[in-house]
């Protein structure tokens, strides 16, 4: 495949790069190459047999491999070039992209632009140190899926789940279902980690027991996982004497939480925020590398793909910008901040100018509240959650009320009066 | 006499505890602890006929695939969800099938039918 | 069941096994290696910390131990035996850290007994020690913490990779005429006049030697024959290893008196774990890790390079150190013949056992001479093993060629490790039988995400290379597999 004209290299071939890839052949890119470590198009979604895709994109409740394939068939539709089973394996500063694949070898390019859309992996084990033995049968919950959903196999047939995270409970019903008995999920929170229409239906549903406020303190078993001991955990999330209780199992499923995957943009030289684990980035979804973009779950963990797709949009649409232009007008001047209960906002930087969507997440649940975005709109909100991602549409029209020079503004979640 | 159910309300992120009181005939006699009527309107199907989309995968034969994703082509009575399951270990899908084949017709006399969600190619 | 016959039985395929078999496949012996795992070098050679020293900078080395003896016997021999394997082994030099001016009389007593033993115990080719000031700490390290007022630098500290190493031997051993017995436990020996007979899990063995380096299980096969009273003081110790991605905090290992130790490993990672004397004695074989040791370790490490962080840890375990006299202190071992037992000889290599086992292997040889094994040298002797491909650390022509001659290269399996299905495949080839077989030779599962992505391709590269099924690849050999039922299976199973 000649690569020497590329215009714009997506980076991932999940939902947010083809969405990116697609927009940007849209938005008047020549040739768009969309590289996939996987034999086929459309990354995660293929083992997310479930449904409750789609809901707000196309309105219709899809399964994962249903919502890939409308945008698989749109790819191919829109002369996107998959540039499959290939794996990128080094990113320069200058956006030199080195790959590998079984039939070309060792492939090096560089593109006018790129968009990351790498998505994210699972936390494992190690990095939560939980104590005990190491036995076999203690795997994250999206490896069980894919064992499950796409393999064809059941890791073991009494499973506990260490947190209450969207795919935990998505694999507590779906390891149910084939047979399996899930003894408990334990979350070391007061709150469930994903979404509520997953709790109902996927372990009230089952009557699956869930631990709030409990965390496995031990794994016991020398080959094989025999048994966890599970304890409620105090305000410091510290486990509470005498309240172990042990409970035998042959399968610890770990939901513990997502981690950008950003190798390869730490090798370009992009600048992370600390927080959400990816890419500082501006309304168009530009790092701090002009001309590479981000989107997706590479950018920051969401909890809806819809939002996943219109956000790798924007950054496809930036990307073929850029190609086509060769550098890019207006970049964010204004530093959007965290205030009181966000935990972080996205994009961190906005040059105030065009309509902006600001995605954000809160640090704890409140009720009643207001989401106050600098002195320029306020909207109030029924209930905010750390799991749910808020959306915050800015049109450029009360962009335009910000004072000539404004250097920064912060979003604030306050407590509405009243009752 | 009168009977009390409580459901969690999934209509947004408050996610309220709503009561549901059934009166002796069992008649819906009221609600409590629902902040909107959404929570009416959500509670009321729940206990009147609560479904589910059925989600899941089948063995497939001669398909380098092991499995094909499958659903229910609308959603089901809650309680058939385990029957269906029963019913989805026997099949085998053969390829090739496209999105929306039906592998299963008339689930468990559902009047939903088991279509693949995903491809099957061999 | 089988019966073997052998003259020399080595029970135990870890660094001390390994390399004693190596060192005999130098001569003409009829010699069998039994280990009870799936795979050599898993146990306690599995959770050193792969410091190589000499002992130049540890004041708790004698002349009268031993162990210290073997040490300076082996570390010599190390660096050119790790070039005839190729294996990985590499300087880093070490940093003895001091805090203040009261804390100088150590450095002072360790740079004065260097120069004693310079020469004497220690080579005369290695690097003095050398101490550093405040300045030139932080112009070197400056992630170690600013309130140490200098250093000693020991120039001769190394990293190896110790399961690697094990492989390798056995793998030359085995080239070299070895016999090599995997999951084959002992399970008792009966002393005979004339020699032993030794029962295993795989059928007898008859044998007129046995060398027993069973690693923490040293004082259970002694005990078998009434060979030696182990009196075993299991020192548990706890290491955590960091994501490569903070791999430059720093470049020389760190280390200071009463606390723990921080240090590159050979393979680009950071380790820490806990410095002898905070070590704690734990149940024999409960190699199970526990919050207290790990928060310990983890603020003893801080202490030295403060942006050490809980969340970089990618994985962490327990070892034991096994000692004989909680008396001497965890610097000697026990390597000799056993007082009541003739032929039947103990090579319990102790710490640190990965630096003397070349020693040991030597000594080995004149302690069977003197038990009355004749040898004679192995015309065939090849010392050489070539090691597989690498690769992430491959230039990219040589990547280019290697996957033009074979495009399994050009599929990466592992995605933190860069690590192919060529690489995966080779592995199979030179003998991993095992996710874990398969993890220490290539690395597939240790980088950051432990095997949550390449799990299940490993898996099934393991299932197709050895004509078996998915359900029965296991992790470690025995009953760890990770898959117990396929699918479809549980629900068949209720009807
Ligand atoms: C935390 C820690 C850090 C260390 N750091 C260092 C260091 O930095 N540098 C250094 O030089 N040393 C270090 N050491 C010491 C070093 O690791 C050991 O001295 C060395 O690995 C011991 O090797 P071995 O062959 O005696 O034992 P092992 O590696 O335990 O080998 C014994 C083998 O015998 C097998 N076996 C046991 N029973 C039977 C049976 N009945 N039948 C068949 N097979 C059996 C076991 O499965 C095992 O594979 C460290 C040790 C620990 C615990
Ligand atoms: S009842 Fe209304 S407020 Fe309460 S969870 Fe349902 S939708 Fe939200």
């Amino acid at each position: 495949m000649k690569l020497h004209d590329v215009d714009v290299a997506v980076i991932g071939a999940g939902p947010a790069g083809m969405a990116a890839a697609i927009r940007a052949r849209e938005a008047g890119a020549e040739k768009v190459v969309l590289m996939e470590r996987a034999e086929e198009l459309g990354g995660l979604l293929h083992q997310c047999v479930h449904n409750g895709f789609g809901l707000l994109y196309f309105n219709e409740d899809l399964t994962g491999p249903e919502y890939g394939h409308r945008f698989i068939e749109k790819a191919l539709d829109t002369g996107v070039t998959p540039l499959l089973e290939t794996m990128v394996v080094r990113l320069g500063e200058d956006r030199q992209i080195g790959a590998v694949n079984t039939k070309e070898g060792f492939i090096t390019f560089r593109p006018k632009s790129i968009v990351l859309a790498m998505g994210c992996r699972e936390r494992s084990r190690g990095a939560l140190n939980i104590p005990g033995t190491r036995p076999a049968g203690v795997l994250t919950a999206g490896t069980a899926q894919r064992y499950v959903n796409v393999e064809g196999f059941v890791p073991g047939k009494k499973v506990v789940i260490l947190g209450s995270g969207d795919i935990g409970m998505i694999m507590a019903r779906r390891l149910t279902l084939e047979g399996a008995r899930v003894e408990a999920v334990v979350e070391i929170l007061p709150y469930i980690g994903g979404l509520i229409r997953n709790e109902v239906q996927c372990l009230h549903d089952f009557d699956i027991p869930l631990f709030l406020n409990h965390t496995v303190t031990q794994i016991h078993g020398e080959e094989r996982v025999e048994a966890v001991t599970v304890a409620q955990v105090n305000g410091n999330r510290q486990p509470v004497a005498g309240t172990q209780r042990t409970i035998a199992c042959d399968t610890l499923l770990l939901s513990v939480g997502l981690i950008p995957e950003n190798e390869l943009s730490i090798m370009a030289g992009v600048r992370l925020d600390p927080v959400t684990g990816g890419a500082r980035v501006d309304e168009t979804r530009q790092t701090n590398i002009p001309g590479v973009f981000a989107g997706g779950n590479v950018l920051h963990v969401h909890d809806l793909v819809d939002n996943v797709s219109w956000e790798s949009e924007m950054a496809g649409e930036s990307a073929a910008r850029f190609a086509l232009e060769g550098k890019q007008k207006e970049s964010g001047k204004i530093v959007v901040r965290a205030g009181r209960n966000i935990r972080y906002v996205v994009p961190q930087t906005i040059s105030g100018r065009r309509d902006t969507t600001l995605y954000m997440r809160v640090n704890e649940p409140e009720e009643t509240v207001r989401i106050k975005v600098g002195d320029i709109m306020t909207k109030g909100v029924r209930a905010v959650k750390p799991s749910e991602m808020l959306k915050i549409e800015l049109s450029a029209e009360k962009l335009g009320k910000l004072r000539e020079g404004t250097k920064e503004i912060t979003v604030d979640c306050e407590k509405r009066g009243g009752k | 006499m009168a009977q009390k159910k409580t459901f969690i309300c999934i209509g947004c992120p408050l996610g309220c505890r709503v009561t549901l009181t059934i009166d002796g005939k069992g008649a819906v006699a009221g609600f409590a602890g629902n902040k909107c009527k959404e929570g009416e309107k959500y509670v009321l199907e729940e206990y009147t006929n609560p479904v589910r989309t059925l989600t899941a995968t089948v063995l497939t034969e001669g398909s380098s695939q092991p499995l094909l994703a499958v659903r229910t082509s609308r959603p089901i009575v809650k309680t058939k969800l385990a029957e269906g399951m029963a019913v989805l270990a026997k099949v085998r899908a053969r390829p090739p099938l496209k999105i929306g084949d039906v592998v299963v017709p008339n689930l468990l006399d559902t009047g939903a039918d088991i279509v693949a969600s995903g491809n099957l190619s061999s | 069941m089988s019966r073997v016959e052998t003259e020399v039985l080595i029970i135990g395929g870890g660094i001390g096994g390994a390399a004693i078999a190596r060192e005999l496949s130098r001569y003409t012996a009829d010699a069998t290696l039994v280990e009870k795992g799936a795979d050599v070098g898993q146990g306690i050679t599995k959770y050193s910390s792969t410091i190589m020293c000499q002992g130049a900078n540890v004041l708790e080395f004698r002349s009268e131990y031993h162990n210290s003896r073997l040490v300076w016997a082996g570390m010599p021999l190390m660096e050119p035996l790790c070039r005839e394997l190729d294996v990985p082994f590499k300087r880093i030099g070490s940093l003895e850290l001091v805090e203040n001016q009261a804390g100088m009389r150590h450095p002072e007593k360790m740079m004065r007994r260097f120069k004693d033993w310079h020469g004497k115990y220690l080579p005369s080719d290695i690097e003095p020690l050398q101490f550093i000031d405040r300045d030139t700490l932080r112009a070197w390290e400056p992630n170690v913490d600013k309130k140490y007022i200098g250093a000693v630098y020991d120039p001769n500290i190394a990293v190896n990779d110790p399961v690697r190493l094990t492989i390798a031997l056995v793998d030359n051993a085995k080239k070299n005429g070895i016999n090599v017995l995997l999951e084959t436990e002992v399970l008792d020996i009966k002393a005979g006049t004339d020699g032993f007979e030794v029962w295993t899990n795989n059928g007898s063995i008859a044998c007129r030697y046995i060398i027993n380096a069973a690693g923490e299980y040293v004082g259970k096969i002694a005990q078998m024959v009434d060979a030696d009273d182990f009196a075993m003081y299991p020192v548990k110790s706890y290491q955590a290893v960091l994501d490569k991605k903070v791999g430059g905090l720093i470049n020389r290992m760190v280390l200071a008196t009463g606390s723990g130790m921080v240090s590159p490993t050979i393979h680009g990672n950071l380790f820490f774990g806990i410095s002898p004397g905070s070590q704690r004695l734990g149940k024999a074989h409960d190699h199970s890790t526990d919050k207290k040791l790990a928060d310990t370790a983890l603020r003893h490490a801080q202490e030295l390079v403060p942006a050490v962080s809980a969340a970089d840890i990618i994985n962490s375990f327990v070892g034991f150190i096994v000692f004989r006299n909680f008396e001497i202190g965890w610097h000697e071992c026990t390597v000799g013949v056993s007082r009541w037992v003739p032929r039947f000889i103990n090579a319990s290599i102790g710490f640190p056992g990965i630096c003397a086992a070349p020693g040991v292997a030597k000594e080995m040889i004149d302690i069977l001479t003197r038990q009355g094994l004749r040898l004679a040298e192995n015309p065939r002797f090849d010392p050489y093993e070539k090691a597989m491909p690498d690769f992430s650390d491959l230039s990219d022509e040589e990547k280019k060629e290697l996957i033009a001659r074979d495009p399994r290269y050009g599929h990466v399996v592992c995605r933190c490790e860069t690590v192919t299905e060529g690489e995966i495949v080779e592995a199979i080839r030179r003998g991993a039988r095992t996710l874990d077989g398969v993890k220490f030779r290539c690395r597939p599962g240790m980088g950051r995400c432990q095997g949550g992505f390449c799990g299940p391709r490993v898996t099934r590269i393991l299932a197709r290379e050895l004509g078996i099924s998915e359900e029965e690849v296991t992790k470690k050999g025995g009953e760890s597999r990770n898959l117990l039922y396929k699918g479809k299976e549980l629900l068949e199973a209720h009807q």
